[in-house]
């Protein structure tokens, strides 16, 4: 038994060797030490059910990669909801507190600073590079779990797609996918051919063995682009619903698109977006801007064949794109403008906003997002009530207020006699407050301030009961019970911290 | 003196069998079990039904076994249960060791009730009809029996529980049902309660806590009554949802003076039942017949104490009527309403389609089905949860609602790949609106709109909630579906009830 523990150091320790040399030869960094640091970080998540609050903190680490500027880039996860953060370079007895100057949330990158100029002495800045090929190898830096010291794996370019960012949880990008090991504590850490970046090691898939994914270059590209301006925008869509239905040459036919047009069919536009007023249902698109789209839905882009999704990623948000479509057998063109285009019940993690809330009379309203949801555990879209399961699957069909912000649910209640009766409305999505029709959580606020009627009258949407409470009651209630549960404020309605 | 004795000696006897049938269970209890020798039979049933998902196919033929007791010579009553997409029916009779023929006389699944005929020609002799006691005692032991299939018949204990109004597992409805506690042995097939020497009900449930829960003998009474008559009309089905009416701001809100202290809040009514085109959104029941409705929507009845107010129309025949003293707009009125109850297939969404085919027309390789509850259920147990929300949300809250403009909700379950349906293979659990132009009411549309626009060259299916078109090319369709008959093993591409 001892020989075999014997037997299997010596062999890891040769296999560590073989690829630090190769590294220094081929792929990797000469001085990763350089370049690469530790990410020390004290996190406090927020508390959806009791938005006042926020949960107990935890500590956290991860990589990080120094680039031009005095900056230091790593994943928005390794840095969010976070209270402190310090940085250790390898070999140097210092930490150094951190400043985040920018995050995005939506595709996972952060860009650090340090205020102690000291840090970036003898520090070497890290340069970009393109989309490495795939089978071509890449070395993984960072300081993964099992030890302390930087550490190196070497890998192979496995898959390059686009798919789900798991910080934000919906967000879809291009992702690289690697058997390079990337573990915990790799997150943030450089991935690395012939000496530069070709992505920021990021996600692993957890029921297999050596899936890691890094986020490539043009997406780091893109965030690096947006905070040109001292904020960061995100990533835009058109706002489209697409299917890539022309295989069926019978809908090519019904649909009068030239046999010779591949493009892929619109199903439906986002409420708001620009190309509300450009395309239709059945309209096909077959060009964007000066890539050709084909039955799949895919383009040929960077090299590779992609979703025709990357073809809006390269721009910023309130930048253009020129489409190319045929409606009933007309060519036609239009400019769509790239903006957010989300839909209004938000299907992706938020972070570092505090959750927005009014409490009247013990009466808690708070935003329906997909925090609220997952507050209900790991299965929580089998767990959640139906109606929140069924507005977050389908809210961009199901909603036809143009007015409409977002949904409130009424998320909990303070107990108190003046909302004895209310527990059953518990998770229901408020409809409207004394007719008045509940677009947004500041209609909320507004509306109980504001009615002079006997009873608040609550209706609840997928719910014919309404729940009616005294207002004079209910006034006099509310003050005392902020008190009693040490609520600090009867509303936040600030969604930037 | 003599007088003096003989009352002393009448009284104790009074206490004993007070005692023998409450107090102390399980000391000087009848054994039936010769008397129900020639009452109870074992049925042995065969149940082919459909896939919900294939509905061309059938599901695994299934085995199981019942009791039934006997109501008449060659007449037994069961669960309608145990008869659910009955093949194949045989009975064995106590002491006889062939099986004798049976046949369905009367099923209720609503009701959870079936009246079945045995062949007189077949049985050795004619059954001695048991007549089911309606008295109801709370706490009184119980003895109940069952015929095996090697001709034994069984008993076991229990006492009896409660008395309650509650779902049944057949249908949508709510029922009163007895429950036993503390059985000795789990009991779910058609088992005979009894207490003392009178039947009290048969056994429809059993629970892991020991509990058995009986169809009792007042509905079985009159459902015996009602098959006698020449058409069987079935029993009431409530068409209309309560909710509590506990919350003061609530009653103040609704005008209701201090003194009313009672009434349940009608928060749905349905487009079928009792109570469906008289009562309103918004009402206060206040009585049902006389009877006071709690907040809960209670009532007291007189033997069986609280219980929920289903009962007082579930228990009414079809033909019947129903007084509503309601809370309206402010002010106390009455309100006569039919006592009615419908079929699940007239639902929007069926709660079952048991002893039928599913509905469903295969076009093309395109599988369009009539969206159920048993379609449902193929998703999981937990249909809130494990179904696609677009269509639960049909189920939950528009299955009681069908109108002239929408009998059915028709639903593109998948697609079975075929060259002509190239590009479409992934799409599934899509709400049909449209074929070729013609809105969709009901599943038998489907076979008039394929008619429509002859000219056209294609017929074209449009569904709710941005989904794409599907277009057929006609002209490929005849060669396309005999492919698909022969490929996917399907004997008719539509099952269709005018």
């Amino acid at each position: 038994m001892r020989q075999q523990k014997w037997v299997f150091v010596a062999v890891l320790a040769v296999s560590v060797v073989c690829s630090s040399l190769s590294a220094s030869r081929g792929t990797g960094l000469q001085h990763p030490e350089k370049s690469v640091v530790l990410i020390r970080s004290i996190k406090q998540d927020f508390d959806y059910v009791i938005p006042w609050k926020r949960k107990n903190m935890t500590r956290s680490m991860g990589s990080g990669l120094v680039i031009a500027g005095k900056r230091i880039l790593t994943n928005a996860h390794n840095v969010s909801n976070c209270r402190y953060v310090e940085l250790t370079k390898e070999n140097v007895a210092r930490r150094y507190p951190a400043g985040i100057l920018f995050i995005g949330h939506d595709c996972d990158l952060s860009i650090l600073t340090v205020d102690d100029e000291s840090f970036f002495q003898d520090t070497l800045p890290l340069e970009l590079t393109g989309i490495p090929k795939v089978n071509s190898t890449v070395s993984t830096y960072g300081f993964p779990v099992g030890g302390d010291r930087i550490s190196v794996t070497e890998g192979v370019v496995s898959r390059i797609e686009t798919d789900t960012y798991a910080h934000s949880g919906a967000d879809k990008h291009l992702v690289i996918q690697t058997d390079a090991a990337i573990n915990p504590g790799n997150s943030g850490g450089p991935v690395i051919q012939d000496g530069k970046i070709v992505g920021v090691a990021f996600q692993g898939l957890r029921e297999a063995e050596n899936i890691g994914y890094m986020i490539p270059t043009t997406v780091i590209r893109h965030f690096l682009t947006d905070i040109d301006d001292g904020k960061y925008d995100g990533f835009g869509s058109l706002g489209t619903i697409f299917y890539p239905g022309l295989h069926s040459t019978s809908y090519k036919d019904y649909l009068k698109v030239p046999p010779n047009e591949d493009g892929v069919v619109v199903i439906g536009t986002v409420m708001h977006a620009s190309v509300e007023s450009i395309l239709q249902s059945d309209d096909v698109m077959t060009r964007i801007d000066e890539y050709n789209i084909d039955n799949d839905g895919m383009v040929e882009i960077y090299g590779l064949r992609l979703s025709i999704s990357e073809a809006v990623e390269s721009k910023q948000i309130g930048e253009t794109a020129q489409l190319t479509f045929y409606r009933r057998g007309k060519l036609m063109r239009g400019i769509a403008t790239i903006a957010p285009n989300r839909p209004v019940f938000e299907r992706t993690l938020q972070y570092d906003r505090p959750p927005p809330y009014v409490c009247f009379a013990g009466l808690v309203f708070t935003p329906a997002t997909r925090n609220f949801l997952e507050t209900w555990g790991p299965r929580w879209l089998r767990e959640i009530p139906f109606y929140l399961r069924y507005l977050f699957t389908h809210s961009v069909q199901l909603n036809t207020d143009r007015q409409r912000r977002e949904y409130v649910v009424l998320s909990g209640i303070m107990p108190d006699e003046v909302n004895s009766y209310a527990q059953e409305f518990k998770n229901h999505v408020v409809e409207s407050i004394d007719g008045i029709k509940i677009h947004g959580l500041d209609d909320v606020h507004n509306v109980f301030k504001q009615t002079t009627s006997r009873f608040f009258t609550i209706k609840f949407m997928g719910n014919n009961r309404i729940l009616p409470i005294d207002a004079k009651a209910a006034r006099l209630r509310h003050q005392p019970i902020l008190e009693k549960y040490h609520i600090p404020a009867e509303a936040h309605l600030e969604t930037v911290p | 003196m003599n007088k003096q004795i003989i009352y002393i000696a009448f009284l104790s006897n009074v206490i004993f069998a007070t005692c023998s049938y409450a107090a102390t269970p399980g000391q000087s209890r009848p054994d039936l079990t010769e008397t129900m020798k020639d009452s109870i039979v074992y049925l042995e049933t065969s149940a082919y039904g459909y896939s919900p998902s294939e509905p061309w196919k059938h599901e695994s033929l299934s085995e199981s076994w019942a009791c039934a007791c006997a109501v008449g010579d060659y007449e037994v009553v069961t669960s309608a249960e145990s008869v659910v997409n009955l093949a194949f029916l045989k009975a064995l009779r106590y002491g006889q060791n062939e099986f004798v023929g049976a046949k369905i006389k009367v099923v209720d699944y609503e009701a959870n009730l079936c009246l079945i005929r045995l062949d007189p020609n077949e049985l050795s002799k004619p059954l001695k009809p048991l007549t089911f006691a309606e008295d109801y005692q709370k706490g009184a032991a119980v003895d109940f029996y069952w015929l095996s299939s090697d001709s034994h018949l069984y008993n076991g204990r229990g006492y009896l529980d409660r008395a309650s109004v509650e779902p049944t597992r057949t249908s949508h409805g709510q029922r009163l049902r007895y429950v036993a506690g503390n059985t000795s042995q789990r009991t779910a097939r058609g088992e005979v309660y009894c207490v003392g020497s009178a039947p009290i009900g048969i056994a429809c449930w059993s629970n892991r806590e020991n509990e058995a829960g009986l169809i009792p003998a007042e509905m079985i009474n009159r459902f015996l009554k009602a098959v006698t008559e020449d058409s069987y009309k079935g029993f009431g089905e409530v068409g209309f949802v309560i909710s509590e009416l506990l919350d003061p701001s609530m009653r103040s809100f609704l005008d209701m003076p201090a003194s009313v202290k009672d009434g349940a809040y009608v928060t749905d009514v349905y487009n079928l039942g009792t109570g469906c085109d008289t009562l309103e959104k918004g009402d206060v029941i206040l009585k049902i017949d006389g009877n006071s409705l709690d907040p809960h929507g209670r009532f007291m009845h007189p033997k069986y104490k609280w219980l929920s107010f289903d009962h007082l129309i579930t228990s009414k025949t079809v033909g019947e009527s129903v007084l509503f003293e309601v809370w309206r707009d402010g002010k106390r009125t009455e309100i006569r309403a039919n006592i009615k109850n419908f079929k699940a297939s007239e639902m929007l969404v069926p709660y079952h389609e048991f002893d039928q085919q599913p509905e469903y027309v295969v076009t093309a390789g395109f599988v369009l089905q009539r969206l159920t509850r048993e379609y449902l259920m193929e998703f999981g147990d937990d249909l809130a949860g494990d179904t696609p929300s677009h269509l639960y949300h049909y189920y939950r809250d528009l299955a009681f609602k069908p109108t002239a403009e929408r009998q059915d909700i028709v639903v593109l379950s998948y697609v079975l790949p075929a060259h002509i349906n190239l590009g479409y293979a992934g799409l599934g659990q899509m709400v049909v609106r449209k074929f070729n132009g013609m809105t969709i009411r009901s599943i038998v549309d489907i076979l008039r709109a394929q008619k429509l626009n002859p000219e056209s060259k294609h017929d074209v299916i449009e569904f709710e909630m941005d989904s794409p078109v599907v277009v057929i090319t006609r002209e490929q369709l005849p060669a396309a579906d005999t492919f698909i008959r022969k490929n996917y093993g399907i004997r008719t591409l539509s099952n269709v009830n005018p």
